[in-house]
């Protein structure tokens, strides 16, 4: 029987007393107040939400809290603070690749699942990489750009 | 400073790093949620509404409680804040229930119960008997056009709802303030919102304050949609005595909201020794319940009727029809996609009909400088559609291919399409001058930081960054030393709504020019303020508006698309192989800006031609309200997309820019069913979107028995 | 309402038997209505539903393993893994279970024509018993599945020796993140000139998945030629059997996408 959700964001401790039903989302946005985490759909149909649950890229509206107790949660808020980061910063800003800046978390956080799996992708692999990760501004040739020029700079980070 | 040259968007920090503020990301202590009760029919009267019994805290506002007029001032003011009697459509609202407790009011509403009498709805242009505009123009003498003509085609084509899928859904936040209100949250212009809520709260207008915030896409979805709900929740905030936050889910955002309208063009075309001589074209948009912008939207599409060609003789009839769906809006293009799809196939199938290739038909019709345009007016400046073509051709051969894709068999085939457009840049006739009168300023601190005043928002199209850069350049100061902050009516002037392709070109112009004179003033130290106000240029034939008369537009912006695809005679599914694209917006204040902008822009034409496919069913509902059903490209979907800029400078403009953000959305749907026609062989094809049905339906491809 | 973490198989069959509880996988599917209020039985710490081993029969592989990880294990026959991998996106693979794509019922799960196809079969738990079936029998209608309220889906059972040439397609409305219009499945042996197994199967189309092992009978056993003799017939069995049902496309698109396929994977095994 689940009482408390126990997990691990960005490296601290974060205790959950609003039900393992609740969605990882909410608790991130309302209840942890990382509003870096973007609601965009609530159905895991945009990857705005999109965070780093073990390692792995997941859409946090399609997690109960309940799967994320014992795990670790990493948000933009906790990404930010990396060297990887500031890679992907940089490549992202020269570019421009960031319009309205809805899907930008999300997709900043895809593209490190990207290079920790893959160091080196092409530009097939970056596509195939950012695929759940809907943006209607760019018509992503600026992300993509970003994260290749983030994997050839950053050589090394990944 | 080369003003071309790319720089670090100003808002690039806050947005990547999550810490830029949307709506959503308000603290919520002390704040009511607000969820609007909406009519489950599509036309009704509304007999009696019966609530359940509300917890204390939890309030429900209706027509009742709008303290001024029950309307939203948009253009006209026929759309009721909340419904009076009758709803038009469903989702049209009827009232706001609000408590602090989000699940709480979702529990309750779902308990409100509305009995209606229900009325046969109307759903279609063909059965609707309201006619909100009817506009006609004319050029020459088509009858004496028809009457000699060699040949003469007709034809018809419809288009599709288009929904904007902005990543941030709707959502304002009112905050009641003494005698006064503040609505804030994602909206495109800030005016336009403050007129609507004064006018719902019988207010003046310095008794409501609209502040923008950071806002995730926007593309005509937040032009006139935020002047309804705001008035809506500034209504009830100012019942509640509370702020009132109301933030839509996707699908009520995607089955509520405006939308690109419905189309039905019909085209008529003379064509007298192998030139098309006149034409009389037909336009009907569908308005869906409630005017909103519609009229404007109309304007824009007939003067467009006609395509980038010089058509001597030419009657276009333009009307809007009511029917009882969701009110359709602004969406990137206003009204232009769908006549530029209509008219680029309409001049394709003509070619073919006389048997030559559609790209070398339509370069021997397109206009030039000097030429007269639909609406009398001139093509002042030169017309580079010609050499846009040779750029695009280039990039992706498409002579050769357009050759080489002839006669395919087996089960994979490929086809390219080439379509022209323009778009007219700013304000339709002489709404700039007689409506807008913008104004933009600077203030310079006494720290010789420079603030930029203005109304226009920066929705992700870079304007904070552009606007800077005109500023930084005229006065020589780093832009980190240029101050542009969310606009706030209580702070900025009134510099116009940012719609049109028109902030950069008008509003960057006057920041420009006060520029110009603030660094002519400059006191090192002091604190200045420098004003400059809107002039249309001398050269403009004025627009009459009731003949369709005059200089529609002071300059236009052009494009030419191509696109490259496979489809799969299997499936009917299509592979978009390439596509490319050459924009002409004039100088670039920024390249990655402006080609960031022709990229989207483009996907979302292609999108608009293909897989953006909103259905509704006989009851006037909307099918595909959710990001599943209702597509949107992927990153895998457009895997080579190519922009090119070409620039023919604007004199009137900043460093010579014209208009860009619409241009890109205008005309790619032509290349793209151009380049289906070939792939299927061949064949013709009058509407959009284009889908895996429609093209196996084409094949008529018998299970292979 | 009450959830929980079991973390081994015993315990999670304890919870299901006490009944009340939703079996949780990845989530995908349950969080889309995403009820606050629902109890849920969290399976992914359950080592017994998490493994893909092979044994002398089957490839093993836990309800509770992600779409990454089958399209990422080789030990998974390749149609699965590339099956896997058209499935949404990554986000989504990365959650989403073998276990809950099945357990949810839909016919358009874009993991059940393959298994269809290749003949798996499901071990089904309750601490009562332990079934092993085919999945055939586990669909029986539309949103009706053999499944016991005390019951959990445990593994699929993949036979070892699924053919290894194989065509699969899923037509979705665009590269990523699309939902099946059509799915197919086929898989054929051909030794020395003969035709040892033909399976096929239609997702999307119908309330369950289409097989039919008695028309795909008609050309087990025949040499090439003798089943290109019986082509046209397997074909118009096929033709009479499949009837779809309307959803986001027509009954006829889908019919004329299947027919299509059918016949493109037959031409592309040489018949």
């Amino acid at each position: 029987m689940i009482r408390e959700v126990v997990f691990n964001l960005n490296g601290e401790t974060a205790v959950w007393n609003g039900g393992p039903a609740a969605r990882l989302l909410d608790a991130l946005r309302d209840g942890f107040r990382n509003t870096g985490v973007k609601c965009g759909c609530r159905e895991g149909e945009c990857g705005a939400c999109a965070v780093i649950l073990d390692g792995m890229l997941v859409n946090s509206c399609m997690v109960a809290m309940g799967r994320a107790g014992g795990s670790e949660v990493m948000t933009i808020e906790g990404y930010k603070k990396t060297e990887r980061f500031a890679a992907l910063d940089k490549s992202f800003a020269s570019v421009s690749a960031v319009q309205c800046g809805f899907c930008t978390p999300g997709m900043v956080l895809a593209a490190e699942c990207l290079l920790r799996e893959n160091p080196r992708p092409d530009e097939g692999e970056i596509r195939a990489g950012i695929s759940g990760n809907l943006c209607r501004c760019t018509g992503y040739n600026a992300i993509v750009k970003a994260i290749s020029s983030a994997a050839k700079d950053g050589e090394g980070l990944w | 400073m080369n003003i071309k040259e790319s720089v670090i968007k100003s808002d690039h920090a806050m947005k990547i790093t999550g810490e830029a503020v949307y709506v959503a990301d308000h603290p919520t202590d002390g704040m009511l949620f607000g969820r609007l009760l909406r009519s489950s029919k599509a036309r009704a009267r509304v007999l009696d509404v019966r609530l359940p019994a509300l917890p204390d805290g939890y309030l429900y506002a209706d027509k009742n409680d709008v303290p001024g007029a029950n309307k939203v001032k948009i253009v006209l003011d026929d759309t009721p804040v909340f419904a009076d009697g009758t709803v038009e459509f469903i989702g049209d609202p009827i009232g706001l229930l609000m408590g602090p407790d989000e699940d709480t009011v979702n529990r309750l509403l779902e308990r409100i119960e509305v009995e209606y009498e229900g009325l046969p709805p109307v759903l279609s242009i063909e059965d609707s008997d309201t006619v909100f505009f009817d506009y006609t123009y004319a050029k020459g003498n088509t009858d004496k056009a028809f009457a000699e003509a060699d040949h003469i085609f007709e034809e018809e084509f419809r288009t599709g709802l288009q929904e904007h899928a902005y990543l941030e859904t709707n959502g304002l936040i009112a905050r009641p303030d003494g005698g006064r209100i503040t609505v804030h949250g994602s909206l495109q212009c800030p005016y336009y919102v403050q007129g609507a809520v004064a006018n719902a709260m019988g207010f003046e207008p310095d008794r409501v304050q609209i502040k923008y915030d950071t806002t995730g896409g926007a593309f005509g979805g937040k032009e006139d949609y935020p002047s309804i709900l705001a008035a809506q929740a500034a209504v009830a905030a100012y019942k509640a005595g509370k702020p009132v936050r109301v933030i839509f889910g996707r699908r009520e955002d995607m089955e509520f909201t405006s939308k690109r309208h419905p189309s039905k063009c019909g085209y008529k075309a003379a064509v007298k020794d192998g030139r098309v001589t006149a034409m009389d074209i037909d336009v009907k948009y569908n308005a869906g319940a409630y005017t909103t912008l519609s009229k404007v939207v109309l304007q824009r599409g007939i003067i467009c009727a006609c395509g980038v060609y010089n058509i001597q003789n030419l009657a276009v009839r333009g009307r809007a029809y009511k029917t009882n769906t969701v009110p359709n809006g602004a969406f990137r293009g206003f009204g232009g996609p769908q006549p530029f799809f209509a008219v680029e196939m309409m001049m394709s199938h003509i070619a073919r009909n006389l048997g030559v290739e559609p790209l070398a038909f339509k370069e021997r019709h397109v206009a030039a400088q000097g030429d007269v345009t639909s609406t009398g007016g001139r093509f002042h400046f030169p017309v580079p559609i010609l050499l846009m073509i040779e750029q695009v051709a280039k990039a992706c051969n498409f002579r050769e291919k357009r050759e080489a894709y002839k006669n395919q068999t087996g089960t994979r085939r490929k086809g390219i399409g080439m379509s022209l457009c323009y778009h007219g840049a700013g304000f339709t006739g002489a709404g700039e001058r007689d409506l807008i009168k913008a104004v933009a300023k600077l203030r310079k601190y006494p720290d010789n930081k420079v603030e930029v005043l203005t109304a226009n928002t920066d929705m992700g199209q870079g304007l904070n960054t552009t606007f800077a850069k005109i500023v930084a350049n005229e006065l020589k100061i780093p832009m980190h030393d240029i101050i542009i902050a969310n606009p706030d009516t209580d702070r900025v002037p009134d510099s116009g709504p940012t719609v049109a392709s028109r902030s950069i070109m008008v509003v960057g112009e006057l920041l420009r020019r006060a520029a110009v004179r603030l660094r002519e003033q400059w006191a090192d130290g002091g604190e200045q303020l420098v004003e400059e106000r809107f002039k249309e240029p001398g050269y403009v034939i004025p627009f009459d508006l009731e003949k369709f008369q005059g200089d529609a537009y002071p300059t236009y912006s052009w494009a030419v698309n191509a696109v490259e695809l496979e489809a799969d005679t299997l499936t009917g599914t299509v592979k978009v192989l390439g596509a490319y694209g050459s924009f002409d917006v004039g100088t670039p204040i920024d390249r990655n800006i402006v080609t960031g902008q022709m990229e989207g822009g483009t996907m979302q034409g292609i999108g608009f031609a293909s897989m953006e496919r909103m259905a509704v069913d006989g009851s006037g509902k909307i099918r595909g309200n959710s990001l599943s059903d209702y597509i949107i490209p992927t990153s895998l979907d457009i895997p080579n997309l190519q922009c090119m800029l070409y620039e023919e400078e604007y004199p009137e403009g900043p460093y010579g820019a014209k208009g860009a953000g619409e241009l890109p959305a205008v005309g790619a749907a032509g290349a793209y069913i151009e380049a289906i026609e070939q792939a299927l062989g061949d064949v013709r094809v009058n509407h959009i979107p284009f889908t895996a049905e429609d093209a196996i339906e084409i094949l008529h491809k018998e299970p292979s028995l | 309402m009450v959830s929980y973490l079991p973390v081994s198989l015993n315990e999670a069959l304890e919870y299901r038997g006490a009944g009340g509880a939703i079996p949780y996988g990845g989530g995908t599917d349950l969080m889309i209505k995403g009820d606050k209020d629902a109890a849920y039985i969290f399976l992914h710490k359950v080592p017994e539903m998490r493994g893909i081993i092979e044994d002398d029969k089957y490839i093993r592989i836990g309800a509770c393993c992600t779409f990454t990880e089958v399209a990422g294990n080789p030990l998974c026959p390749a149609i699965l893994r590339e099956a896997a991998l058209q499935i949404a996106a990554p986000a989504i693979r990365n959650l989403g279970t073998i276990g809950g794509n099945i357990g949810n019922g839909s016919p358009k799960a874009d993991s059940a024509p393959v298994f269809f196809a290749a003949g798996a079969k499901l071990r089904l738990m309750s601490l009562r018993a332990e079934r092993i079936i085919p999945i055939k029998e586990f669909y029986l209608g539309r949103n009706k599945l053999s499944l016991e309220p005390d019951e959990l889906i445990v593994e699929v059972l993949m036979p070892k020796h699924v053919s290894s040439r194989y065509y699969y397609r899923k037509v979705g409305a665009r590269e990523a993140l699309a939902i099946s219009r059509v799915s197919f499945a086929g898989l054929m042996d051909i030794k020395e000139g003969r035709v040892m197994h033909c399976a096929v199967s239609f997702g999307a189309v119908s309330d369950v998945i289409i097989r039919r092992d008695d028309i795909d009978a008609m050309l087990t056993g025949k040499t090439v030629s003798e089943a290109k003799a019986v082509k046209q017939a397997y074909l118009n069995a096929y033709n009479t059997a499949i009837t779809p049902i309307r959803g986001r496309v027509s009954e006829k698109y889908r019919k004329a996408v299947c027919m299509n396929l059918l016949g493109d994977f037959l031409a592309a095994m040489g018949i």
